[in-house]
């Protein structure tokens, strides 16, 4: 319900916003850039929700700077292939990496072959913000945190399938807080955590967007969100903050450049790349992928990854 | 439960003029490449998928199932034709094919080979519009341990059925379990034989390594097989002056009808269970037909009940395959693999909630995999004798312009150079493989089941806490665990016998 009138409203918000923001956020760039085509460097395979954003990004790049953007994928590592390579480009701005929160936040504290921090680039902004639930099958004995720890309490155990390394590290967070046993099942994709989960083989399941069409299906009940802030499917549920937890899991679509770039052509960069993330197409793509399309921008993005690479250090040391 | 709404609005998606062109497209570049010795549908099907990125998802799935469907019809052609393969599954349609064309009449046996695979692909197809959507309810029951069960049983039947020796087919399988582990371990994300490669911590590409180990490797064997000035011709010539010869009626197609109706029947369920493919379908089907006949001396002369058997079991695989793919999420062999990373770029996740999320689109599927053998049907028959030209251009330029669409297949379908690289040190390794007898099939499926084997113990075994007893609440899998038992017992040895008592019996023949 709510949702069908964000859908039907936002495109007239956004037009507004991008008629007002336009003269104010054209883009100021050095005269002789770009000197020649801009590549999108993608750390995922084609297909995936950053190439899609990506490709969206591009295709809006070019329409309103005139540039010619084209995307390169790069899979490899979650992104670490891209972004070991993307350090090797010039000064000149043509080569921009699309990474994922995991890229240059956990990527660095995960493996040894990784050899660069968050600090080693350049932010643009980012594009995308996934809205993390941890969720159930409707019709179990608990519909909400309090209840699914209490179930735990009382088994000694809950299962937890996890698709990513960032929900496992939720999860083990969530537990520890409680002092219940609660156990990650690794699964390779949040799709097949999901079935595992609607086939009743585990308690829950930490979701990013698959689990939306469910809930509003009223197939599955949203346990908890681990977002920041509550999501728009489901307003009742409390985030890990409200339940007294100092935890909040984001996960955004990050734009970047090396840290040699210009300097001139940063500031040109992370401009275009705001009147991208203001447009109603850009907006609209958004909200089909049950997404916000939040940009944090250069210095929003620089201590969101300050911040989120000392939380995954951390947890990954131990 | 069935939403008939949406089925024909599926349906009706699948009947658009895009559609079909780009179906009749799809038949006509999968007959031509099955039809051309050394490419192999697999490669067609790499190849094919990077270029369906830009097509909305109905369009490209049904091009990609037509190029699959054109390349089981086409790759009998030059199994009959010439002796040689377009395709591993149409192996065993050599056997009795070739000698039927030997015999003079190769557009007779040609026929016989598209009438039994249109009707095994078609049945198959229906089969699988009928019982995929009850069987993808019953599919959420497949938690991780029945996975683990059935990646058990799927293994046990690949063991009894691939490879002349047991010895060298069970080596293959476990190469293919030490490739399949290169890469981040599914329980700890540490890295395994990565070498500090930041490319390889994904595992190695499966589109570049079958690509390599199936397609190059096969074009590297025909290199080192090919002397200079030798030229390639059809040693047949196709002659349609009797009409006895060149024509299949109907009656003729009817003598065997019990025969391509079992040959169903093995394809399907082949087909179904995961793992297994239309190679090891066609030789079983063939072995079964040929045991069961009262004159099993007939069969390798040109006995059409041979091209029958095989030609219909293998094409049945095809429909079948898409059982587990749509229902489970479990790419059946390796062209429903390919399937799968063509429907995950289009943001289509296969599984049990496919129904569900893409109800709409799974039935226009559906109706483009019927229109697809209509035309598969249509085309053949019009484009017979070009075929036959296809497999007469010289090898020389064939390998070469082969060669090099694989390199460019590996390079596009998955991470640039070093997936390039992959394919072609996997093409050494194949044609090892090939030289010394290695069964590259059970090493490629062994390289694609372990991984979801591998998932599946980790996922077991922290559910159940490491308590076997808990195996209890899980009756499926105790099912597929006692078939896996069963079929170690039975298939195995039985298979040995049957062997060596065909051997005394060509024994016994040779004597007399």
């Amino acid at each position: 319900m709510f949702s069908s009138i964000m859908k039907k409203a936002s495109p007239v918000f956004a037009t507004v916003a991008c008629a007002l923001a336009t003269p104010a956020l054209a883009a100021t760039c050095p005269a002789d850039f770009p000197d020649g085509p801009i590549a999108l460097k993608v750390g995922f395979s084609a297909g995936g929700g950053t190439d899609s954003v990506a490709r969206k990004a591009a295709s809006l790049l070019q329409q309103q700077q005139g540039w010619t953007v084209y995307v390169e994928n790069h899979p490899g590592a979650s992104g670490g292939v891209m972004a070991k390579g993307l350090l090797k480009a010039d000064s000149k701005g043509l080569s921009i990496g699309v990474g994922s929160t995991t890229t240059l936040a956990i990527n660095p504290y995960k493996s040894k072959d990784i050899n660069y921090t968050y600090q080693d680039f350049n932010y643009m902004g980012t594009g995308m913000m996934l809205n993390y639930g941890l969720t159930t099958k409707s019709g179990k004995p608990y519909s909400n945190l309090e209840e699914f720890v209490e179930y735990a309490r009382d088994k000694g155990r809950a299962t937890v399938s996890v698709g990513s390394l960032s929900y496992e590290i939720a999860v083990r967070n969530i537990a520890k807080h409680y002092g219940v046993r609660l156990i990650p099942i690794p699964t390779k994709g949040s799709s097949r955590a999901l079935k595992d989960a609607l086939g009743g083989h585990v308690d829950a399941t930490v979701q990013g967007t698959a689990h939306v069409s469910q809930i509003r299906a009223g197939k599955m009940v949203q346990l908890a969100t681990l977002t920041s802030e509550r999501a728009t499917y489901a307003p009742e549920t409390k985030t890990l903050i409200e339940n007294g937890l100092d935890l909040a899991i984001d996960g955004h679509i990050i734009f970047f450049t090396p840290k040699h770039t210009d300097s001139q052509i940063q500031t040109c960069l992370t401009e275009a790349l705001a009147e991208v993330t203001e447009s109603s197409e850009y907006t609209d793509m958004m909200n089909k992928l049950q997404a916000a399309a939040s940009n944090l921008g250069a210095e929003g993005t620089t201590s969101y990854l300050q911040a989120t690479s000392k939380f995954y250090q951390e947890a990954l040391a131990k | 439960m069935f939403d008939l709404d949406l089925i024909i609005s599926g349906l009706a998606n699948a009947m658009t003029l895009t559609n079909i062109c780009y179906i009749l497209a799809g038949v006509v570049i999968g007959q031509i490449v099955g039809a051309t010795p050394g490419l192999s549908i697999i490669m067609a099907l790499a190849i094919a998928i990077p270029i369906t990125f830009a097509l909305d998802p109905l369009t490209a799935i049904s091009f990609l199932i037509s190029v699959n469907k054109g390349g089981t019809v086409g790759g009998a052609v030059p199994s009959i034709l010439i002796n040689v393969p377009g395709t591993p599954e149409s192996a065993a349609t050599a056997l009795d094919g070739h000698p039927m064309a030997k015999k003079g009449k190769p557009l007779k046996a040609l026929k016989y080979g598209l009438y039994y695979s249109f009707f095994g692909d078609l049945s198959s197809d229906i089969i699988l519009i009928l019982i995929a959507a009850p069987l993808a309810v019953l599919a959420l029951q497949m938690g991780p341990v029945e996975i683990l069960a059935l990646m058990i049983l799927a293994f046990t039947v690949i063991s009894g059925l691939v490879g002349n020796s047991m010895i060298k087919g069970l080596t293959a399988a476990a190469f293919g379990f030490l490739l399949a582990s290169v890469g981040l371990d599914p329980a700890t994300a540490s890295p395994r034989f990565t070498f500090g490669m930041l490319d390889l911590y994904d595992g190695l590409h499966l589109t570049a390594l079958s690509i390599g180990a199936l397609a190059m490797s096969e074009l590297l064997h025909g290199m080192v097989n090919t002397r200079r000035g030798e030229k390639s011709a059809a040693s047949i010539k196709i002659n349609s002056k009797s009409k006895e010869d060149s024509h299949v009626s109907w009656a003729e197609v009817l003598a065997n009808k019990f025969v391509a109706f079992r040959a169903l029947i093995i394809g399907t369920i082949i087909g179904a269970i995961p793992g297994l493919g239309s190679t090891t379908a066609g030789f079983l089907s063939y072995s079964i037909t040929k045991q069961s006949a009262k004159d099993p001396e007939k069969f390798g002369t040109g006995d059409p009940r041979g091209i029958a058997a095989t030609e219909t079991a293998n094409s049945a695989v095809v429909g079948a395959n898409l059982i587990p793919l749509l229902t489970l999420g479990i790419p059946g062999n390796i062209a429903a693999a390919l399937l799968v990373s063509a429907l995950m770029i289009h943001g289509i996740q296969p599984g049990p909630l496919l129904f569900e999320e893409q109800g709409e689109l799974v039935y226009g599927m559906f109706g483009a995999m019927l229109i697809a053998n209509f035309c598969n049907l249509g085309i053949a028959q019009f484009c017979m004798r070009f075929w036959a030209k296809v497999i007469s251009a010289p090898k020389t330029v064939v390998f070469a312009a082969a060669l090099l669409l694989c390199l460019t297949g590996a390079y596009v379908a998955d991470g640039g150079t070093f997936a390039a690289f992959i394919a072609i040190i996997m093409a050494v390794v194949g044609y090892l493989m090939r030289m010394f007898g290695y069964s590259i099939v059970a090493f490629i499926v062994a390289f694609i089941l372990t991984p979801q084997l591998e998932e599946s113990i980790i996922q077991a075994r922290l559910i159940t806490d490491g308590d076997i007893t808990m195996l209890v609440y899980h009756p499926i899998a105790i099912a597929l665990l006692v078939l896996s038992v069963a079929s170690v017992v039975f298939l195995g040895p039985r298979g040995n016998r049957k062997k060596k008592a065909k051997n005394v019996t060509a024994g016994d023949e040779k004597n007399a």
